[in-house]
């Protein structure tokens, strides 16, 4: 039975936009498939993990048949992947195999019944709805994603909280240990709704989000949320548990302000974490008036230090910091300018971007 | 900022629940544990079996002689955990600050949680009327400022029953108590004590701290502090595991090593069942077995391990048996976990800490 023709392309694309989040390992074989739908000239694919469901649709050619089947999505990835890129690639079923011919090439795939695959379904009439820009939600992503946790007991901290209160859309990640903070306006007027999504959707999101001013469309409904972005549609279910209260550890008053050229002090960060500690990555800061040190110890007694000339006139303090969290703000945002916020040497340090009110950046220090 | 803790304990948990699933054993004797043939101990015992004098951690063949009509009962886990699951979710349902001490017990810090009109007492009771009608046993629980006070609170009513102490009581109640209810005061320190003629808190009270530090190290100045009611530990609902172990006693004594390299096969995979059951599995640190030789001396081997399935164990079972060479009456094998999160607690304070609140 012929199914369809294609170039490998236009199969592979829509492929890997789903089987992204297929495990490797799972205790249900089905959910190492992909599910193949074709009714007339429409392709749909369709992949889960039970939380996340990702589908997508294409305009394919081939035979009048309809098709509705599973096959091993990595297995067919890794197939295609490996033909030339403009090949012609012919589906075809038989028994309970399916046929991928392109050209003198043919594999032979075991199928599991459509039937038997696993989907979410969402009752989205009830839900928030919004849209954004892929590119805008793309960027606020990149701005916090970093700081979830990852496999962290708290499992509400393994994922991003995120909240649609009037016009706005805030989102929230932290590892308890810093936390990134960013707002946006949305059109519309909702009432508040907070919802954390798991990690792996946000990871999922950031990654197939294009940098274009297509729209998102978000819908929040019940314990689930759905995207749906150019021919993708995610859902995901959402993570039950209490978000902790980000507002109170956000610092409001601290009076040592300082604005530090970004790639400068990236750049020594970056060379003073060299000889740090391996395990807890900590840096000593010393702020004196027009000048920022930063100095590093390793086990083996080896120092770096580092000076940067800043505009800065008032009261001295020396405090500690893992430099990894401070290097993966710098990584994230892009302007040319920070603006550092501290108290003193046991308070958190707040890290802003100049004339944007909307990201907030909060860390804790160490003791050192 | 004062805090309100509850301490919160299922009465005879075990137990409560054979009865709750056999309405035929309520008010007979019951005991949930190994049986005496297998050299079996209480694990739990109802109050109608205490009234005998038997008692948990006794052995079984003991706790039958004081009460020979005691029913004695396997214990079945896959019940216990279910009843925990419910309890958990209740307790979680005032507060997400829950630390955990074993499968019904808990601490809760229900500071500043607005449910019942803010009144730790009537949610004590309403956690209490819930486990009732929603799990069928019946719960004690303590209300205090700190988790010592908690403790000693919830036994204060037992069964069924509870107790608050209020700030301002604090130190009445304290002043009273034996030391032997002190966290960490068992037989031993308490007839140590007593030979210094320390009975009560009040006793102690007299005793300076510098003194106390003298006599028992570090654990003085926790001394000093229990005995006037400080106890400044946070409740903490992520603490940290620190080991993994399983151990088995045997019905006859295994002989030589080699049938303690025999024993130790199925141990292992019951070992690492539980292990592969810990999501996520902290860093493994180091590997070690126990043995308990047949006179009752105890020794343990480890070494430095990043996975268990790579550890030699019968290497390591080899060097503890030689220290006694004798026949062997318990087994056990485990792990412990790097105590990482310890000591990165201390280097780098958390957010969302007690007292880490923007300090402005």
């Amino acid at each position: 039975m012929q199914l369809l023709t294609t170039t490998r392309d236009a199969l592979l694309g829509p492929l890997q936009s789903v089987s992204g989040i297929v495990e490797k390992r799972h205790t249900l074989p089905i959910l190492s498939n992909v599910l193949i739908e074709k009714h007339g000239d429409r392709l749909t694919l369709l992949a889960t993990d039970i939380e996340i469901q990702i589908r997508t649709t294409a305009i394919v050619t081939g035979g009048p048949d309809d098709l509705n089947i599973t096959v091993a999505a990595r297995k067919l990835q890794d197939i295609l992947r490996a033909l030339p890129g403009d090949t012609d690639i012919a589906l075809s079923l038989d028994e309970s195999r399916m046929t991928v011919k392109a050209g003198r090439s043919r594999f032979q795939l075991q199928t599991l019944p459509a039937a038997d695959y696993p989907r979410l379904t969402v009752a989205e009439d009830e839900g928030v709805r919004f849209t954004v820009s892929q590119r805008a939600f793309k960027k606020q992503l990149a701005l916090v994603q970093y700081a979830m946790a990852q496999q962290d007991i708290r499992y509400y901290l393994n994922g991003l909280l995120t909240m649609v209160d009037g016009a706005t859309l805030r989102m929230v990640a932290t590892d308890g240990h810093r936390l990134a903070y960013i707002e946006s306006e949305i059109d519309g007027n909702y009432p508040r709704t907070d919802v954390i999504l798991p990690r792996k959707t946000v990871l999922e999101l950031a990654r197939q989000l294009a940098d274009s001013d297509e729209p998102l469309e978000i819908i929040i409904a019940g314990n689930q949320i759905v995207f749906r972005f150019g021919d993708v549609e995610l859902i995901s279910k959402l993570v039950d548990g209490k978000f902790p209260d980000y507002e109170r550890v956000i610092p409001q008053n601290h009076p040592k302000e300082l604005r530090l050229a970004r790639q400068p002090l990236h750049a020594a960060l970056s060379r003073v974490a060299i000889l740090t500690n391996e395990k807890f990555r900590g840096v000593r800061i010393v702020l004196s008036s027009g000048s920022l040190k930063i100095l590093s110890t390793n086990a083996e007694q080896e120092e770096a230090q580092e000076e940067l000339e800043i505009d800065y006139e008032g009261d001295g303090l020396d405090i500690g910091f893992n430099v990894t969290y401070l290097l993966d703000v710098l990584n994230n945002v892009s302007t040319d300018d920070v603006l550092v916020r501290l108290n003193d040497g046991n308070s958190s340090a707040l890290i802003t971007l100049p004339g944007n009110d909307a990201f907030k950046y909060v860390v804790m220090p160490m003791r050192i | 900022m004062t805090r309100k803790i509850i301490h919160c304990d299922c009465d005879c948990f075990y137990a409560a629940i054979e009865m709750r699933d056999d309405p035929a054993l309520v008010g007979r004797p019951v005991a949930v544990g190994g049986r005496a043939e297998t050299r079996g101990v209480v694990a739990t015992c109802n109050y109608e079996a205490r009234a005998f004098g038997v008692r948990s951690a006794m052995p079984t063949g003991r706790a039958l002689r004081m009460c020979p009509d005691l029913v004695v009962l396997p214990p079945d886990f896959e019940r216990y955990r279910a009843a925990s699951r419910q309890i958990l979710a209740i307790y979680r349902d005032y507060t997400d600050k829950v630390e955990p001490l074993s499968l019904d017990e808990a601490y809760l810090d229900v500071t500043g949680v607005d449910r019942c009109r803010g009144s730790a007492t009537l949610m004590a009771e309403e956690i209490r009327a819930r486990i009732f009608a929603e799990v069928g046993i019946t719960a004690s629980a303590g209300i205090a400022p700190n988790k010592f006070l908690a403790k000693v609170a919830s036994d204060w009513r037992k069964p069924n029953g509870q107790f608050v102490i209020r700030p301002e009581e604090v130190d009445a109640f304290v002043v009273d108590l034996p030391v032997k209810k002190l966290f960490g005061v068992g037989q031993v320190t308490a007839a140590r004590l007593e030979r210094l003629g320390i009975l009560t808190c009040g006793d102690l009270r007299e005793w300076a701290l510098a003194d106390l530090i003298a006599r028992f190290g570090k654990f003085g100045r926790s001394l000093h502090r229990l005995c006037r009611g400080i106890d400044e530990r946070s409740v903490s609902p992520d603490r940290p595991r620190k080991s993994l172990s399983v151990e088995t006693t045997y019905v006859t004594d295994l002989p030589d090593l080699a049938a303690c390299v025999a024993a130790v096969t199925p141990l292992l995979d019951d070992f690492q069942r539980r292990f592969d059951r810990l999501d996520p599995a902290p860093a493994v640190h180091k590997a070690f077995v126990k043995i308990r030789f047949n006179d009752f001396t105890r020794t343990t081997a480890e070494c430095v391990a990043t996975t268990p399935a790579a550890v030699d164990w019968p290497a390591l079972l080899a060097t503890a048996h030689a220290r006694q060479a004798r026949p062997v009456r318990l087994l056990g094998v485990g792990v412990r976990f790097v105590e990482e999160a310890d000591e990165a607690h201390g280097a780098q304070p958390g957010l969302f800490d007690e007292d880490a609140a923007a300090r402005d």
